[in-house]
């Protein structure tokens, strides 16, 4: 019947490259969150030598494959010498490295999309009100427009960070041993397909799921306004006048 | 007319085109400390444009604006556009400017009390105990109080645009701004927000009202401003605008609004 | 040898193999998109079900295959459909290993994936559609298959271009994995001839830039599409 040992032996297996994977994730999910940020402020510029960069970047890296992309930096960019004797080959040099980088470059693009797609949906009453009070372009920045932006982008970018938990697994085609790299090849050695893709799927499938609890958490503390409404008066508390982020 | 008032908002020759459309020809206006101004016009006659030219909302081609004294600098561009000179003064001008919007403009993501406390203590920089006594005192004068902890989305159409004139209350203006604040309201909400602000007039408060509101144009304000083109067609007390209608145009929007609502 | 050497549709160039290659990745998404049409419309179709099972099974599938990672996917066709099928063969009296065909794997696994991405977009379409205009053809008296042939999978189609546009490019992409069960499209082909020449920048880059070409076009296609659908909406007074 089912092979519980080959199944539990086949789990702790991939649960050891699972580390790997999460490094991966995080790694490339700050750096590019970070790198989009700058982005996608160059994409909303006025100054056409800002946003056209910043427009071919995010084409760039949306309408190529990652594997196109990750190759690219591995194989690719090692043929230079200028970029072995940088300070740069450092990070370049190893495959987690390279692998991180790529992601990040790739998750930038898309998630530089999403905070355009963000800012745009900003009601512009809100920010007339915001300028009619006299508010400096950073404050209304700090205040409206980017607690807003963060709120309508939230639910798009939890789709961006599975499609990264996803992306990962291509680490392990540039020789990085992920939970992927793993279970591919455990396959190879036995044969037990069915076996090592349950595994490696249900490990997948679990972390998704955390990842939406997060963001879900994350919505639902940053929108009570989208709820119901409270019943009655509600009797001032000093919580309640928390400024929002 | 209040000739020794101090004039508060004086406004000149403000000229503005949208691409052909050449929407204010010259607009001129001074309001005296207390005045109550309405300003009336058919849709597309330029007064919301005029009232957003006074606090920057929208760029003037030319003309001046001065608040107690204190002109706002412009500067001409290469390419002929007016812009503002000096950010920091238009900031600290809009900050003695309260307007009201239309669309009541609230904050979504802050509560009620937030979106009162928010001016005051991000832009005026006073301290945050006072901030929120004084809003709840000014929540407590447009009947919201009981509600400082709901978001706007919970609110009524009527209850928001108190909320909304509490805020630009909060900031102490010296003088108001309000952008047909009943026009998208149920006409059965328009009553509570008009006694807001006519309270506000009884208290002296200096106030330009864009409005559709003939009642409040002609029992409230003490001065009804008439556009009609892009120009000022007729001017003077309400006295002299309903009783004496004084131009042609004037008294064909007055019959025109008269089928349409009652006083 | 100089680049343009290197991408020359002579015998020392690559330029034909990459440009049959970038063939074989246009042919295979489409393949995987038709795949993924048939089994897009279903699990829609089960989502908007009434029956609970059904809505069920429609989840399941979209968490399937939108959250496993489709390296994965690919490795299950490809190894499990080779296991299967040596198993059967062998009970035929086959010997040996018998290897899946490339060609039908990514089409099937970029294709199932592809699916559960087309079935949101046929899902969200159809609850899109005015059901004003579905009235409107009830009330002449339209039985059921004319309505649904001349009203509803037109408007559906309409709302869902912009969805689909956005699916082909990711099948696009998507094909480029295909690469590591060894079918030359246009990833492989690429990676054959930067290992050969040792030019890895050079020809990833040209594949990129293929890559580019072949998602632009898609996108282009697609535009063209929508706004030739606009056009003919338009006409319909009151329509926005």
């Amino acid at each position: 019947m089912i092979d519980f040992a080959f199944l539990a032996d086949t789990l702790l297996k991939l649960l050891a490259a699972l580390p790997t994977t999460l490094t991966l994730f995080f790694g490339s999910l700050v750096l590019g969150l970070a790198l989009s940020l700058g982005i996608v402020t160059m994409r909303v510029s006025r100054w056409p030598f800002l946003s056209y960069p910043a427009r071919f970047y995010i084409m760039l890296f949306r309408g190529t494959p990652l594997l196109v992309q990750m190759f690219l930096i591995y194989y690719g960019l090692g043929q230079f010498p200028a970029i072995r004797e940088s300070f740069a080959w450092v990070v370049l040099r190893s495959p987690y490295g390279c692998a991180v980088v790529s992601l990040a470059l790739c998750t930038a693009g898309y998630t530089a999309e999403i905070i355009r797609g963000g800012l745009q949906s900003v009601p512009h009453g809100q920010i007339e009100a915001g300028l009619a009070i006299g508010m400096s372009r950073w404050e209304l920045l700090r205040r409206i427009i980017g607690p807003v932006t963060l709120r309508q982008a939230l639910p798009a970018y939890s789709t961006e960070a599975i499609l990264l938990v996803k992306s990962t697994a291509l680490a392990s085609l540039v020789t990085v041993w992920d939970v992927t790299g793993v279970a591919q090849q455990i396959i190879q050695r036995t044969y037990r397909t069915m076996e090592v893709f349950f595994c490696a799927a249900l490990i997948y499938l679990v972390l998704n799921f955390l990842i939406v609890r997060a963001v879900a958490w994350l919505e639902h503390r940053l929108t009570p306004h989208l709820r119901e409404r409270p019943s009655g008066p509600v009797v001032k508390a000093p919580a309640s006048t928390a400024t929002p982020s | 007319m209040n000739l020794q008032s101090p004039t508060a908002l004086a406004v000149s020759n403000i000229q503005k085109s949208f691409g052909d459309a050449h929407v204010l020809k010259g607009i001129s206006l001074d309001a005296h400390k207390g005045d109550v101004i309405s300003i009336l016009g058919a849709s597309g006659s330029g007064k919301s444009t005029f009232l957003r030219c006074i606090n920057l909302l929208e760029t003037p081609d030319d003309g001046t604006i001065s608040l107690d004294g204190e002109t706002i600098e412009m500067k001409r561009h290469r390419d002929g556009r007016l812009l503002p000179g000096n950010a920091r003064q238009v900031e600290r001008m809009r900050s003695r400017l309260g307007m009201v919007f239309q669309s009541f403009n609230l904050w979504s993501h802050m509560t009620v009390l937030q979106n009162v406390i928010e001016g005051p203590l991000r832009v005026l920089k006073r301290p945050r105990a006072e901030c929120i006594e004084e809003a709840e005192q000014l929540l407590h004068k447009v009947g919201l109080y009981d509600r400082r902890d709901y978001y706007p989305a919970h609110l009524s159409g009527g209850q928001q645009q108190r909320v909304a004139i509490a805020r630009a209350l909060a900031m102490n203006p010296q003088v108001m701004l309000f952008d047909e604040p009943t026009s998208a309201l149920d006409p059965e909400l328009v009553g509570e927000v008009l006694r807001v602000m006519r309270s506000l007039a009884e208290e002296g408060r200096t106030m330009l009202v864009v409005t559709h509101e003939m009642g409040f144009a002609r029992h409230v304000s003490n001065r009804v401003v008439y556009m009609h083109g892009g120009v000022i067609d007729a001017q003077g007390t309400p006295g002299e605008l309903f009783e004496g209608l004084p131009t042609e145009r004037f008294r064909q929007f007055v019959s025109s609004h008269q089928q349409r609502n009652t006083d | 040898m100089n680049i343009l050497q290197l991408l020359s549709f002579g015998d020392n160039g690559w330029g034909m193999a990459l440009l049959k290659a970038a063939g074989m990745t246009v042919v295979l998404t489409l393949a995987a998109l038709l795949v993924g049409a048939v089994f897009g419309s279903l699990v829609a179709a089960a989502k908007l079900s009434r029956k609970r099972t059904l809505r069920w099974l429609g989840d399941l599938y979209s968490i399937l295959f939108r959250g496993i990672p489709e390296l994965l996917i690919i490795y299950l066709f490809y190894f499990g459909g080779a296991t299967v099928v040596s198993a059967v063969g062998h009970w035929f009296g086959a010997e040996g290993y018998i290897d899946m065909p490339p060609f039908l794997v990514g089409a099937i696994a970029v294709g199932l994936i592809s699916g559960s991405y087309q079935a949101e977009v046929f899902r969200g379409a159809y609850l899109a559609v005015a059901k004003g205009e579905l009235e409107a053809a009830l009330a002449i008296g339209m039985p059921k298959a004319l309505r649904i042939r001349r009203v509803l999978i037109p408007q559906i189609l309409r709302y869902a271009l912009p969805g689909l546009g956005n699916v082909m490019q990711m099948s696009l992409k998507d094909s480029a994995l295909i690469s590591v069960i060894g079918l030359v499209e246009l990833m492989r082909a690429s990676q054959v001839a930067a290992g050969s020449t040792r030019q890895y920048f050079t020809f990833y880059i040209v594949g990129g830039v293929i890559y580019l070409i072949l998602t632009g076009l898609s996108g282009r296609l697609f535009h063209m599409a929508e706004a030739r659908v606009r056009r003919t909406q338009r006409r319909n007074p009151g329509q926005s």
